[in-house]
């Protein structure tokens, strides 16, 4: 009887620790792809020029980045692709430089055939911290159906890990009985 | 380092499952997400703002989740408590953001959001604190006279009052034993709901107070309840920052994976002490979050020239998790040590079983 007990605690600890198991090379998979990226940089949510914005980060007044404008698959290094709102962001992208901004000509503008970038980034606030703000992340929708992944994605790694820790106390016989309330009431 | 490419930083993984850990045991003890603690310790690391929030958001959904799976174990949940609330909770949530919105448009937003958070948790630390000595006192009482002392012993008055509304439909709350008009649930779920969503954060610690003083649950009940709301409006705040794009979804999951071991300890120390032990803690991370809006404020309403002001809110914060980690930690030893008839402290019978 302890003994088919003891089988059954065990069947449940591997069978959660495999599911989180697979959850966890689910999510570095889409990572090291580049698929949770392509997810997350998806489309264009303005008119503008698809960039990485990293590229040109260190780029200044004195210095500027310029930026070779052309329809490039995907962003290599200082390359900038025409986009359209709602257009598929090329491989590589990660931030799109509003046609307003070049417009305005402050932080970067067109140059013939090439985008100059001369303040890539600025000082922001958020919930009372200041931090750095890039134009990377700019511009840009994330895939809806990502969002949906995320959520299935840490429900089920909370799941799956809350389960595999429950059996693996049960199989090293930390007993949990459920708490009386009410005793001594 | 690990090189977070949405987020575009590098930053140690260790501090992320570090902060997961600290996080999952105070959030797993006292029943709250956490997202005042992770969001500036995320910023600490270099995560921008927007980053730090949806990060925090999608992590408290998953840790929710690990917290909630042992606290039905332990028998902490009342589900049809939980049930009851969670669509108050969701429309309040949703009301709380507009809110928000509207004093943005006003350029208000900071200001009042602080002012309101200091106010609230200031409210809350005050009647906890009131409430949890006199319950100590009696419990103490209780013990000299040679009298049996249950798990929880509470003492205000106010719950009597909101279950005697005589609102239909009446709910039978089996796990709690509580008979309650649902409305009187609803309401509670939507109010913490506004109070959360305004705020920002998962609002446990308004919740957990709420559930106890108003609706009559017992605080381990309240924890494990207040759990389960925590899933659903992370789960939800998760898919609405994911949609913005505010996720990493790596950063999530090394904090998970800290979470794991964090929410284990922290829901498994409940099992060791008394309910007045869990709102001790619950009334200290209030005072000690009150403190940090504080100096956030004062740094606000200097024009943000005082940067001291803001670096000392972040050192409270981060100290906060560190300290709340080691009380409940201490609690746990000293409960063990009890049992064993070893010596304890003086204040430390009372709170433990």
């Amino acid at each position: 009887m302890a003994e088919s007990s003891k089988g059954r605690m065990a069947f449940r600890f591997v069978f959660w620790a495999a599911l989180s198991a697979v959850l966890f090379t689910v999510i570095l998979r889409s990572h090291y792809s580049g698929q949770m990226a392509s997810w997350y940089y998806h489309t264009a949510a303005v008119d503008g020029y698809a960039v990485h914005a990293d590229e040109f980060v260190n780029a200044t007044k004195e210095a500027p980045a310029l930026l070779q404008v052309g329809k490039f698959e995907r962003i290599e290094g200082l390359q900038a692709v025409p986009v359209k709102k709602g257009d598929r962001l090329p491989a590589n992208a990660n931030g799109v430089i509003l046609s307003d901004v070049l417009k305005a000509g402050k932080r970067a503008s067109l140059q013939g055939e090439a985008v100059k970038v001369t303040v890539p980034w600025e000082i922001k606030t958020a919930k009372g911290f200041k931090y750095k703000d890039t134009f990377k992340h700019k511009g840009i929708e994330t895939w809806p159906w990502a969002a949906v992944w995320n959520v299935f994605m840490v429900i089920g790694l909370g799941i799956a890990l809350g389960f595999m820790a429950e059996g693996f106390t049960d199989i090293i016989g930390i007993k949990l009985e459920k708490i009386r309330h009410f005793e001594g009431h | 380092m690990f090189d977070f490419v949405i987020a575009g930083i590098q930053a140690p993984i260790f501090l992320l499952v570090f902060v997961g850990f600290t996080v999952g045991i105070v959030g797993g003890f006292i029943g709250v997400g956490g997202g005042y603690m992770v969001t500036p310790a995320l910023i600490v690391f270099g995560f921008p703002g927007y980053m730090a929030s949806g990060i925090d958001m999608t992590h408290i959904a998953g840790k929710g989740v690990v917290s909630t799976v042992r606290h039905r174990q332990l028998g902490n949940i009342d589900w049809t408590m939980a049930l009851s609330m969670v669509a108050g909770t969701m429309l309040g949530v949703e009301l709380g953001v507009r809110l928000l919105v509207y004093f943005k448009g006003l350029g208000l937003s900071t200001i009042v959001l602080l002012i309101t958070s200091v106010l609230v948790m200031f409210t809350l630390f005050l009647y906890t604190q009131i409430e949890t000595r006199r319950a100590h006192r009696k419990i103490e009482q209780m013990s000299q006279d040679g009298e049996s002392v249950g798990r929880e012993i509470q003492t205000s008055s106010l719950p009597k009052i909101f279950q005697n509304i005589p609102l239909a439909p009446i709910v039978r709350c089996r796990t709690a034993r509580v008979i309650i008009s649902m409305w009187v649930i609803v309401l509670v779920g939507v109010v913490t709901g506004v109070l959360a969503g305004f705020l920002g954060v998962g609002g446990g610690f308004i919740r957990v107070p709420s559930l106890v003083y108003l609706v009559g649950a017992s605080t381990h009940i309240a924890v494990g309840t207040d759990l389960v709301e925590i899933v659903f409006s992370g789960g939800y705040g998760a898919l609405r920052h994911s949609i913005e794009g505010h996720v990493d979804m790596m950063a999530v999951m090394f904090m998970i994976c800290g979470a794991l071991f964090g929410a284990q300890v922290g829901s498994i120390a409940t099992s060791y002490v008394r309910g007045p032990a869990i709102r001790y803690i619950l009334s200290y991370s209030l005072i000690l979050a009150t403190c940090g809006a504080v100096l956030r404020l004062a740094y606000v309403l200097t024009g943000q020239k005082v940067e001291s002001l803001s670096f000392l809110a972040v050192m409270l914060t981060l100290g906060e998790m560190i300290f709340l980690c080691l009380f409940i930690l201490s609690l746990v030893v000293f409960a063990v040590r009890h049992r064993k008839g070893k010596s304890v402290p003086q204040w430390v019978p009372p709170l433990v079983v």
